[in-house]
């Protein structure tokens, strides 16, 4: 992309993002590892409510959901409940900073990463790349393929040092409908 | 005295003895070697979820094993979004640490997981005794100063489970529920030293 239409995409990412209150999309995952025959395939429902709530639900092969909440991950493994304290793991903040950002796609004012732009025909592709040594060992890259409409992210893909990834695909994406607070409780 | 002496010769001997041998009959060899089936098939991802219950905290995952060669496994366990929380190689022998988060990068965590994949992965082991009830074969082998029990139902020859002990005392149990006797579909691993359980089931195949 050029600068312009860097500047250009990024403001439309922006405005998208800040005019999102709501989501409700479908995903599946897709953990890619070089040694397996297939890749190990998940998936479940997303819902994000503005500014910083959201709730991933994994139905399929199993039951598990993560609420993230302030400082804390609520879990739900198949029934089996637990909280999780993240406030004092900066680099697990990060991971999960990145988790949520993404499904809105505004993570440009990022400073701990250096992002890089690059454009198709059918989507914009922002690359981020870690500057944190510490996020460097667990993260080589971390990839939003944008819809060229709307600015939306459809596909999320984070690079391990090691080549394998794990890529996220959303489906079924519904924006600003109501959303009760009591949907992120776990 | 000697009514006494006896009743507390009684208590020394059968509190030295192995639960997992009471009610056994003692056999004939009939093997050389034992065989654990599960995850011996080169072609096969075995993929499961796992929920580890430590010290009365619950933590969950994605547990990923391929026999990579003849023999060689790797083995590789995800949280539920994919990050990697370890990936080691096992030749038979040793392990080879490809990546391992800081969190469980600690001598004793490891030697648990690696002890308890060793358990889990050994395909072939010398059988060194046998027993056998009215419902199972069972063939005792050793490795080190610890001795590991394969216990295979005799109506079924499926292997229901290995129990892993030292001399005197139950250390490990693994309990395996399967269809074919090729694949488990559920394996649970229960510590007896150590607050440590762990479940896997495994993904459905339609999933993938």
């Amino acid at each position: 992309m050029t600068p312009s239409e860097i500047s250009l995409f990024k403001e439309k990412v922006i405005s998208e993002s800040k005019s999102t209150k709501t989501i409700k999309s479908d995903f599946v995952q897709y953990k890619h590892l070089d040694f397996l025959a297939n890749d190990v395939k998940t998936s479940g429902k997303m819902v994000f409510k503005a500014p910083n709530q959201v709730k991933w639900e994994y139905t399929n092969p199993y039951k598990y959901s993560v609420v993230f909440k302030e400082d804390q991950l609520l879990i739900n493994d198949g029934g089996t409940k637990s909280k999780v304290d993240i406030g004092n793991s900066k680099l697990f903040k990060k991971l999960n900073e990145l988790i949520v950002n993404s499904v809105k796609g505004n993570m440009f004012s990022d400073s701990d990463f250096e992002v890089s732009f690059l454009k198709s025909p059918k989507y914009n592709k922002a690359v981020f790349l870690p500057k944190d040594k510490k996020i460097a060992e667990y993260i080589a890259s971390f990839e939003l393929l944008f819809n060229k409409n709307d600015a939306q992210v459809f596909e999320v893909k984070m690079i391990e040092p090691s080549k394998d990834f794990t890529q996220i695909i959303f489906s079924k994406r519904v924006l600003n409908s109501a959303i009760d607070d009591s949907v992120f409780s776990n | 005295m000697i009514r006494f002496l006896a009743i507390s010769l009684f208590f020394i001997l059968t509190s030295c003895s192995l639960q997992t041998t009471e009610g056994l009959r003692q056999t004939e060899l009939l093997l050389d070697e034992i065989s654990n089936p599960y995850f011996e098939n080169q072609s096969i991802d075995y993929v499961y979820k796992a929920k580890i219950e430590v010290y009365n905290n619950n933590l969950g995952g994605i547990l990923i094993i391929k026999k990579t060669s003849p023999k060689n496994h790797r083995i590789v366990m995800t949280t539920e979004f994919g990050g990697k929380l370890l990936d080691l190689e096992f030749d038979g022998n040793s392990f080879t640490k490809n990546f391992v988060i800081e969190e469980l990068d600690r001598k004793f965590i490891l030697n648990v997981l690696k002890a308890n994949f060793e358990l889990l992965l050994i395909d072939k082991a010398v059988v060194v005794d046998a027993y056998e009830s009215d419902i199972h074969r069972v063939f005792k082998t050793q490795n080190d100063k610890r001795f590991n029990f394969y216990f295979i139902k005799k109506s079924s020859k499926k292997l229901e489970k290995i129990v892993n002990t030292s001399k005197t005392k139950e250390k490990v149990e693994i309990n395996f529920s399967s269809s074919d006797g090729e694949i488990a579909e559920g394996i649970s691993i229960v510590y007896s030293n150590i607050k440590l359980k762990i479940d896997l089931e495994k993904f459905k195949e339609d999933a993938n």
